[in-house]
């Protein structure tokens, strides 16, 4: 198969059998991936499996070896003025003009994407105010702090209003509540039609922010296996009873696959309807239940299975 | 492709459907600098480097001893026309333009991405040649600010030096041009260099090469070009002069003998040496920057000075001169040997006449010689533009390949 017409999907990014090496060290081996407009995709893998080259290669900025790359339908190779401008990109880097001002370097900025220079500065100071930084909109950038200058790289990344963003370790150094409210912007900036993907291994937030994964081991992206995992993982429902040994014996006689925990026990159900004809069913036998809910972040119990398989 | 069928697409793909975006599209993938985008990245570099309140103080501090020196210059020298002021405000402007604008540039680019502030730029819609030209421009701007620091100083110099305006304009114009090829090429080495501190002293050494370089190499090649000459000598001989002839000659009295009659003798004391065809190498002092610089000054001639109004011959006239004899190169009595004739001596001597070997006629035949820019110049546009070839290459996106050791940010 080639790269036809029929490649061009309405996927705003996709990838297909990309690969890169760095002189001997092969960083990406082969990456397929796809990120519909609107939905946000979680990049997870254990450090140095090739996260960041990928990115990388998808901001246009590294020329994969092999494979096939789209954004928005377009090949960075050929026409990577066209993908600049539908990209935001931020860097796990940080990096940031030290003598300028936050509202300098976002207007700088701006003005790289063409924009005239009201324009930028209005932009610029309206994604300082999103990004809560605008007592710092006169202040030269060295004095942010290490969160702040996340936040401030977020605001860059979204500068010239991308139909893609590509987020590098977004959530890196940001204090609890910063961490809440990047993740309600994901959210927005989803809801708004754009195209997210996210790499981090803070697992349990992502959790709560993305609609797919992409998990990536030894600079492979791992396939349909690892999505059932997390498919499974998402209907793992951890039941704790006062009565433990009525609970596990209640589960027993009705034949009900459950796995023994230290405490309680953890049984799956297809969806949250199933959940709540379970529970009542639990209780009807007598069993004291006190907790019920899902087992934990789905994406941190596959991360680990998938270590696990590695070792 | 078998990578791809490795990895087939989900089987709910769907349909094929035109890219749909409301953004305008750009095409392809430019790397030529456009005029919008080199300003915004020289602004950019140069907001950076504004001096702090320290560097303004420091600044402050150098004009006013730079103002200083000019009118302890102008209070100590006489009043006759010298060219030595301005020959030392070019030498300053050149020296401090050669050693500030090569080392900013020099950590622009691997700089800026170790700090990590180059890849996002490289994401927008500025262009390699923008970022190129721009810092570029940004750092040799600072040299220029130094030139404009000498202004008070330049003026002074001027007013003494008995140049021109269309000269003076022309040997800083061709400064600023040295200036510019060496942030060039400090630029260049900043792109291919992992370290800024190998980038600064590659430019630095090219720099150094250059000036000290050729002069090295000019005169460790002349054996290679040289000629054997040999020096011939007739002399007086001694053990066949008659009596008479002996008085003469121990007492130089010469109103008995006329000398013209004393025996001589041929070849007694010949020897030989290697005479530089200099014609062929001069080139290589051509190349040398400050060597064009002398090169673009006004010719000073050492007979007509005075009547020409201008200062007696200064350190650029010298250099001119002493550049012109080599590329004149050996003359056909230089390459027929010395001729010690100590007979034709005596009679010349006897007759009241200086012996000539036209030492002096061959200095000012030098001094006047036509100058010779072309080369020099040649040499600084080729580096120049390669030096902003390699940069453009270099920043070009999607990287084929990295710089040995460096991540891309």
């Amino acid at each position: 198969m080639t790269a036809t017409a029929t490649d061009v999907t309405t996927a705003a990014v996709s990838a297909r059998g990309v690969s890169r090496a760095f002189g001997s060290v092969q960083a990406v081996a082969d990456a397929t991936l796809e990120v519909q407009p609107g939905t946000v995709t979680a990049l997870i893998g254990p450090n140095g499996c090739g996260k960041t080259t990928l990115m990388l290669m998808l901001a246009g900025l590294l020329r994969p070896d092999a494979g096939e790359i789209r954004i928005a339908g377009i090949d960075p190779r050929t026409d990577s003025a066209a993908v600049r401008t539908a990209i935001g990109w931020m860097p796990d880097q940080l990096g940031s003009w030290d003598n300028l001002t936050c509202l300098q370097t976002l207007t700088l900025m701006g003005r790289g994407y063409r924009l005239a220079k009201h324009e930028a500065r209005e932009r610029g100071a309206g994604l300082l105010e999103m990004v809560h930084l605008s007592e710092f909109a006169d202040r030269p950038t060295r004095v942010l702090s290490r969160g702040q200058k996340q936040r401030l790289s977020l605001a860059r990344a979204l500068m010239n209003d991308p139909d893609v963003l590509l987020l590098d370790e977004p959530a890196n150094g940001l204090d609890p509540r910063s961490r809440v409210e990047l993740r309600t912007l994901v959210r927005e900036l989803a809801a708004d039609g754009k195209a997210v993907l996210v790499s981090s291994h803070v697992l349990a937030e992502l959790d709560e922010m993305v609609d797919e994964a992409v998990f990536m081991s030894k600079g492979r992206t791992l396939g349909d296996e690892i999505a059932d995992k997390v498919a499974d993982a998402r209907r793992r429902y951890r039941v704790v009873a006062l009565n433990d040994a009525a609970l596990k014996a209640a589960l027993t006689d009705a034949g009900v696959p459950f796995d023994e925990e230290t405490v309680g026990a953890v049984i799956r159900v297809g969806d949250e309807d199933e959940a709540f004809h379970a529970l009542a069913w639990l209780m009807g036998q007598g069993v004291r239940v006190h907790r019920f809910g899902p087992a934990g972040s789905a994406l941190e119990q596959t991360y680990m299975a998938m270590e696990e398989e590695r070792r | 492709m078998t990578l791809v069928d490795q990895n087939p697409a989900p089987a709910d793909a769907p349909e094929p459907a035109p890219a749909s975006s409301a953004v305008p599209r750009a095409k392809g993938n430019p790397w030529l600098p456009t005029p919008r985008g080199v300003w915004l990245v020289t602004g950019i570099e140069l907001r950076r480097r504004r001096p702090s309140t320290k560097g303004w103080i420091f600044y402050g501090l150098l004009l006013a001893l730079i103002i200083a020196v000019g009118v302890l210059l102008a209070v100590v020298s006489g009043e006759d026309m010298t060219s030595t002021p301005m020959e030392m405000v070019l030498v300053l402007v050149l020296g401090a333009g050669m050693l500030i604008a090569p080392s900013l540039a020099a950590t622009s680019v691997n700089g800026d991405s170790s700090e990590g502030v180059l890849a996002p730029l490289q994401m927008t819609r500025l262009t390699a040649g923008d970022l190129a030209i721009g810092k570029l421009l940004a750092s040799w701007l600072i040299a220029v600010v130094v030139l404009l620091t000498m202004t008070p100083f330049l003026v002074y110099a001027f007013a003494r030096s008995g140049w021109h305006w269309g000269e003076l304009v022309t040997v800083i114009g061709v400064i600023l041009l040295v200036v510019l090829t060496s942030t060039a090429i400090g630029l260049a080495w900043s792109s291919l260099a992992a370290r800024a501190v190998a980038s600064v002293s590659l430019a630095h050494l090219t720099t150094g090469a250059l000036l000290l370089g050729t002069l090295l190499v000019f005169i460790f090649t002349q054996p290679l070009v040289s000629e054997t000459v040999t020096d011939t000598s007739r002399s007086v001989d001694y053990e066949a002069l008659t009596d008479e002839q002996r008085v003469a000659y121990e007492n130089w009295d010469w109103s008995e003998v006329d000398p013209a009659t004393l025996p001589c003798v041929e070849g007694q004391s010949d020897w030989s040496y290697g005479v530089p065809h200099t014609e062929r190498t001069a080139w290589l002092l051509l190349a040398n920057p400050v060597v064009l610089i002398g090169e673009s000054s006004p010719i000073i001639s050492y007979d007509t000075w005075e009547q020409d109004g201008r200062a007696a011959p200064g350190m650029f006239a010298q250099m001119h001169s002493w550049v012109s004899d080599m590329r004149i190169g050996p003359s056909e009595a230089d390459l027929a040997g010395q001729r010690y004739d100590e007979c034709a001596m005596l009679v010349a001597d006897a007759n009241g006449q200086a012996y000539d070997d036209g030492w002096q006629e061959q200095q000012s035949t030098a001094s006047v010689y036509p100058r010779a820019p072309w080369i020099g110049l040649g040499v600084e546009a080729v580096l120049l533009v390669g030096s902003v070839w390699i940069v453009i290459a270099r920043l070009r996106v999607p990287y084929k390949k990295l710089r040995q050791g460096t991540r891309v940010a």
